[in-house]
């Protein structure tokens, strides 16, 4: 092949022409592509944006929301999808008790790096997980700050009533090896205009869960809040702000607490060793 | 028509020892106990390796990084070199260019090995969100891992057709090569096309290659962890990558110039000139190293000061110094020492193969430390987890998955080095005329070409409700009438708790800012209930409760007492969306009846179902912006394949032709 100037000019006038006019397709394309419409089930069922409270100031560790949690799910062992840990953030400031359950980030790292869409934003801001789908890449664990996902490694244990559901991504079970479990916020419960199962079982009531858009959260002893004024007034927080993933979670601090802590429970079992638990 | 070496290096290639066979068959044997080793794991599940919830990626995905690195070695020596005109490198193309294809093919199934739920690898095809990095991931091993065969196959092409001809070798071998040559007459265009297709090919690599390891790295640096969460890890796993894989090239030379006898060929000045281009890469990987750690452990930052005890003094310290030591400063140490001091220029092939062998060893391990012990530093502390679930020590059936691999690497690289001149005969032969048409085809006449052919693979592509009477018992009966308002917006309401007044703030509150196109609008409704007997006079100077029904309670608003007009105003300030209903209840007193009465308010319009506003990465869908750089960049790989295929027909059409005139 030989170049000359004429045969460069050509080449360089219809490789332009050629750009624009795929350009222009290519456009057209990704217009018709890219329209912005959601798929059915990001779609959520009401027009609604849960969220969360979680008064640390109530919170006794009684791990209740984790039990009930369990029963429902049936969760598989050696997983917590409401986890409650034992906060000490420094030794001066006493340690106190904090419930995690999935955040439910607006800006959720999960969704973000999730291969195949098996994990997903819903409209009413709950990240849903998809087990029809999930590959098991456990990408999401790895971007997850708050370690709220969990992994069957193996077969799950099955409960009768387990195995007989068909399968719902809102119950998240049957279980199935291979795939990653997480809190849902009890899709299902919210649909039937119940709270979820752990804010229905906290006995102090430290789990308040309503709509944003009603700016109104309810616990389980039906106290029902304004959103906005406890979370102000209450200096609220949420877990890792800083790391920018817009939790759904708010936290409000372990102020004036009424029960033991984790630390002065210790010493109450030391002094009380005669009585049994 | 053959020299001595080229008899010898053909001899290798026919002639098959015991001791390989042995050789053969002890990988064998590993590679089918890694077999039964992935068996049990479909069985049972990923249980059977010691990953859980909290470290759920181990040396699976080390393993797969190392290989991706090693892969490197080839596209270094052959591509860079092939580019900067470095004539020493001939005798080492091939051999190099069979570890890249080799080390990609045993590299990308670990990750298949990694995942929970194989039989649904299809998915990634099915609903591959653009979004994720391990997409990206899939996207450019499977390009580059198309360029390392193309790149590996064009110089291949004279040396089968040399081999064809060969009667030393047996039938079905010559048929192979016959089929593989294309017809190759080593005529003057045939040559020009083929250089100019590895040309092009040896530039488009490079990139590809950059790509390949930053986006492995972005695996992880697409995280919030600590230790991943880091700028450098782009660069530091590319020059982590030419480290690895330059030692692994030398490390191959240094085995097959022992087993194959290629002394003829690797001489020891090839092994100390790629021999300096390790030490300068081992020096920059130093350099990253530093960096990495430095920056993190001066400052011990939170997250990450658990992370640098952990390495430094901690679980992982011993093993972090010595992979330290091993594989960067005594190489270093060995590397300089062999390439400065005269004296010991005879241990050249020793000296630079023993260090090289040691930064392949380094450069696995360093992997594990990369990937484990930060997934071992989690965010949130483990707690209520046995510490089998939060100390990770890989199983049986991860060490024989992963070294299974290597068996089926060193295996197939062994059949290679036997199909295939492993050392590229028509490059090592005549290199003086060669230079000088290389430098005349190539890069001035390539600049041109790629340019057009980038160009043109870049075309590619609310009401009132009456009240309720309650007449029951003898006082007198009341109503209630609820009206309301929604106060204009001029209303200052920020501080509605307060009461205190409003100062204009003279410094901008940046977090306030960030949410201020989000955060639902703060609305101000006047609810007003006028407290009335049956008669319509308004009661005066009573209590009338105010609440409001929610998704899950009811929320008390407030107690207002009426005027003397019978008439309680409160003011409600809140975020509430939509339309809703306000009650007012009156509890009654002895002269008076209890009553209530509610009112719908629409306030606000309640927004329309959406995901966050800014949900490009989160988006169900592939969204423009993360698209098209990923179009842009491989799409222009695949076209330029497509081109490369073009000229391979060409120079096969040629061949033809040629044949035909005879």
């Amino acid at each position: 092949m030989k170049f000359t100037r004429r045969g460069l000019m050509k080449l360089v006038a219809s490789s332009s022409a050629a750009v624009v006019a795929g350009g222009t397709l290519g456009k057209t394309t990704v217009r018709t592509v890219f329209a912005g419409t959601l798929p059915p089930r990001s779609k959520a069922p009401t027009n609604q944006k849960w969220v969360m409270v979680l008064d640390l100031a109530k919170c006794d560790g009684c791990r209740d929301c984790t039990k009930a949690c369990n029963k429902m799910h049936y969760v598989p062992p050696m997983q917590e999808w409401i986890k409650v840990y034992e906060v000490a953030d420094n030794p001066a400031a006493g340690e106190y008790y904090m419930p995690r359950p999935c955040m439910h980030c607006d800006n959720p790292p999960c969704v973000r790096a999730c291969p195949v869409g098996a994990t997903f934003k819903r409209t009413d801001g709950i990240v849903m997980q998809d087990n029809d789908r999930c590959i098991g890449c456990r990408e999401c664990i790895a971007q997850c700050p708050y370690s709220a996902r969990s992994f069957n490694w193996g077969e799950p244990p099955h409960a009768p009533e387990e195995l007989s559901a068909q399968y719902s991504m809102e119950q998240m079970y049957p279980h199935r090896k291979g795939t990653i479990e997480k809190c849902g916020f009890c899709p299902h419960m919210l649909r039937a205009g119940k709270l979820p199962v752990c804010a229905s079982a906290c006995t102090m009531g430290a789990i308040y869960f309503g709509d944003e858009l009603e700016d109104a959260v309810t616990n389980s002893k039906g106290e029902t809040l304004q959103l906005s004024k406890i979370v102000k007034r209450g200096a609220g927080y949420r877990l890792m702000e800083e790391l920018g993933t817009e939790p759904r979670v708010y936290y409000l601090p372990p102020a004036n607490r009424k029960y033991a802590a984790p630390d002065e429970k210790a010493q109450l079992v030391q002094i009380d060793l005669g009585s049994n638990a | 028509m053959t020299s001595a070496r080229e008899d010898r290096l053909i001899k290798q290639m026919t002639e098959t020892s015991r001791s390989f066979w042995i050789w053969i068959s002890f990988l064998a044997a590993c590679v089918l106990l890694a077999l039964v080793a992935y068996i049990v794991q479909l069985r049972k599940g990923l249980i059977v390796t010691g990953l859980r919830d909290e470290v759920s990626w181990g040396i699976y995905i080390s393993t797969f990084v190392f290989w991706v690195g090693v892969s490197k070695g080839g596209t270094m020596v052959s591509a860079i070199l092939r580019i900067t005109n470095a004539n020493w490198r001939t005798p080492m193309t091939r051999l190099s260019e069979a570890i890249t294809v080799l080390a990609l093919i045993t590299g990308a199934p670990m990750i298949i090995a990694d995942l929970g739920r194989p039989d649904r690898i299809w998915h990634l095809l099915r609903y591959g969100r653009i979004q994720s990095p391990l997409i990206w991931d899939f996207i450019s091993v499977m390009t580059y891992l198309t360029a390392c065969i193309i790149y590996f196959y064009l110089p291949l092409i004279p040396d089968v057709a040399l081999l064809a001809k060969d009667q030393r070798m047996p039938i079905w071998r010559r048929r192979l090569y016959e089929r593989l040559s294309l017809h190759w007459m080593n005529t003057p265009a045939q040559q020009q096309l083929l250089e100019r297709a590895i040309h092009v090919m040896a530039i488009i690599v490079i990139p590809l290659a950059v790509s390949v390891h930053t986006v492995v790295s972005w695996i992880f640096a697409m995280t919030l962890r600590p230790g991943w969460n880091s700028t450098i890890y782009g660069p530091y796993f590319v020059v982590g990558a030419i480290y690895s894989g330059a030692a692994a090239v030398i490390v191959a030379m240094w085995l097959l110039r022992r087993t194959m006898h290629l002394e003829a060929y690797l001489e020891p000045e090839h092994f100390r000139k790629i021999g300096k281009l390790l030490l300068a890469s081992t020096l920059v990987y130093l350099y990253f190293n530093i960096n990495e750690y430095l920056t993190v452990g001066y400052k011990l930052e939170g997250f990450e000061r658990d992370l640098v005890e952990s390495l430094f003094i901690g679980r992982f310290a011993r093993f972090f110094w010595s992979v330290q030591l091993l594989g960067v400063f005594i190489p270093i140490a060995m590397l300089m020492s062999i390439l400065l001091i005269p004296a010991l220029k005879r241990l050249s092939i020793a000296g630079v193969g023993t260090a090289s062998l040691l930064i392949v060893l380094g450069a696995w391990a360093k992997r594990f430390l990369i990937v484990v012990p930060t997934l071992q530093t989690p965010f949130l502390p483990a707690q209520r987890i046995p510490a089998e679930w939060t100390h990770y020590s890989p199983t049986w059936v991860e060490w024989a998955i992963v070294g299974g691999a290597l068996a089926w690497f060193l295996l197939a690289y062994s059949l290679t080095a036997k199909l295939f001149p492993i050392i590229s005969i028509w490059e090592t032969r005549e290199p003086k005329e060669k230079r000088h048409s290389e430098s005349r085809t190539g890069p001035a006449f390539l600049r041109a070409r790629a340019g057009v052919v980038t160009a043109m693979v870049v075309l590619m592509v609310g009401g009132s409700a009456p009240g309720e009477n309650k007449p029951q018992r003898v006082p007198r009966t009341t109503s209630l009438a609820l009206t309301y308002e929604v106060k204009a917006s001029d209303e200052r309401v920020g501080n509605q708790s307060s009461g205190v007044p409003d100062v204009e703030s003279t410094i901008e509150n940046p977090f306030a800012k960030r949410y201020e196109a989000t955060a639902p609008a703060v609305s101000a409704v006047l609810v007003s209930a006028k407290l009335q007997d049956s008669e319509g006079a308004g009661l005066g100077f009573k209590p009338i409760t105010f609440s409001a029904k929610t998704y899950f309670g009811t929320i008390t608003l407030g107690v207002r007492p009426t005027g003397a007009d019978g008439v309680a105003h409160l003011k409600i300030i809140d975020k509430r969306l939509g339309a809703y209903y306000v009650n007012a209840g009156f509890a009654g007193d002895e002269q008076l009846l209890a009553s209530s009465g509610s009112v719908q308010v629409v306030a606000s319009p309640r927004p329309k179902p959406s995901l966050p506003e800014e949900g490009m990465l989160i988006d169900p869908y592939p969204t423009f912006w993360i698209t098209i750089p990923f179009v842009l960049f491989f799409g222009t790989m695949w076209g330029v394949f497509a081109y490369i295929l073009l000229l391979v027909r060409k120079l096969r059409a040629l061949g033809i032709m040629v044949a035909k005139e005879f």
